[in-house]
């Protein structure tokens, strides 16, 4: 049912942003963090998930909440002259990549549990 | 199971949202890959900018200076023009005083003549030059023999009258280029005026106005030596 979902909204969502207008250069940039902070905040509700932690205000509040901060961060550092998107790129990999690791574990342990049963 | 749908249609919604900002983005970045921006950061492009305007700002300014520098040379130019025009003027009006430059005026000419009676003398020529002056004559010529500050009138051994070391014999011509009316009348004064006096003494003078007296330069050097 989620997974239905997911696939539908991935779906729309490339038709949406395939037919979208292009954005210019300039917005770009903050565009890319919101993606990052956005695709972290999917790895973290994923990795709670698996952990059976998942908190949907969490979840959402984090989409969305990452992202929109991030580009005003990004913004910030602009008019500071200092790249601030480089702390938040940082921050939001790092995050990315505990949460694949997590993610790794537990499916590594499923399948270690399951083939040692066998 | 309530829960569940709206979590699903949340779950969807965002999915749908993130895979659209991300083709979005795609899409962009694709777009912009041209020629020599797809290698450029945004920060090296900046810097790029940055040192093209003010490099941009330098030659505006370096063109600003010049043409200051172009008004300032086209000034002294004119200036200089004006300089030379006056000093030009000036070396006209000077030379024609001095002699140096030939000089053309209505004035009077004067001829004294010898007769078998009376010779002239430098004398009369002299008081003629001084009665000339006086009555403001500008340029006064002798036969076509400048008068300059330094002339003399003298005749060494009785015979010739020499003007500036030149030989001079009658008829004297003497031009005198002034106010016609006032050199006349300066000459013509009853009785006691230069010409009721020569004409006394026998001598034969004549006198002629005239509109277009040229008097030529004087034909000699004039130089200090002494003088500082």
């Amino acid at each position: 049912m989620v997974l239905i979902a997911i696939i539908i909204g991935c779906v729309v969502g490339a038709l949406i942003g395939m037919n979208a207008p292009v954005i210019s250069y300039t917005y770009s940039g903050y565009l890319a963090i919101a993606i990052v902070a956005a695709l972290d905040s999917v790895f973290g509700g994923i990795a709670s998930t698996l952990k059976g932690k998942f908190d949907m205000m969490v979840f959402v509040s984090g989409f969305f909440g990452n992202a929109i901060l991030s580009i005003l961060l990004t913004f910030l550092g602009e008019k500071l002259n200092v790249d601030i998107y480089l702390a938040a790129i940082v921050v939001f990999v790092g995050r990315m990549f505990t949460n694949l690791a997590i993610i790794r574990r537990h499916y590594l342990d499923k399948w270690m549990n399951r083939h040692q049963e066998k | 199971m309530k829960g569940k749908t709206t979590m699903t249609i949340i779950v969807g919604l965002i999915c749908l949202i993130l895979t659209a900002v991300m083709f979005m983005q795609f899409k962009t970045i694709s777009r912009i890959d041209v020629t020599a921006l797809e290698n450029m950061q945004e920060a090296e492009l900046k810097s790029e900018i940055a040192s093209w305007k003010t490099k941009y700002e330098e030659v505006l300014k370096k063109k600003e200076d010049t043409n200051l520098k172009i008004e300032e040379y086209r000034e002294n130019i004119t200036n200089n023009q004006r300089a030379s025009e006056l000093l030009t003027n000036d070396l006209n009006q000077l030379t024609g005083l001095i002699g140096l430059r030939e000089v053309t005026g209505s004035g009077v000419i004067i001829t004294l003549e010898d007769n078998e009676y009376v010779r002239i003398t430098p004398t009369d020529i002299l008081e003629l030059i001084n009665e000339l002056k006086l009555s403001g004559a500008e340029a006064i010529s002798i036969n076509d023999e400048r008068i300059v500050y330094n002339s003399y009138v003298v005749s060494p051994n009785g015979t010739f009258i020499q003007v500036d070391g030149v030989k001079l014999v009658s008829p004297y011509v003497v031009k005198a280029i002034g106010n016609p009316t006032y050199l006349e009348s300066g000459l013509s004064k009853k009785q006691y005026g230069y010409i009721d006096s020569k004409k006394a003494e026998g001598i034969s003078v004549k006198l002629e106005r005239k509109d277009n007296i040229t008097i030529n330069k004087y034909s000699r050097d004039l130089e200090f030596k002494y003088a500082q």
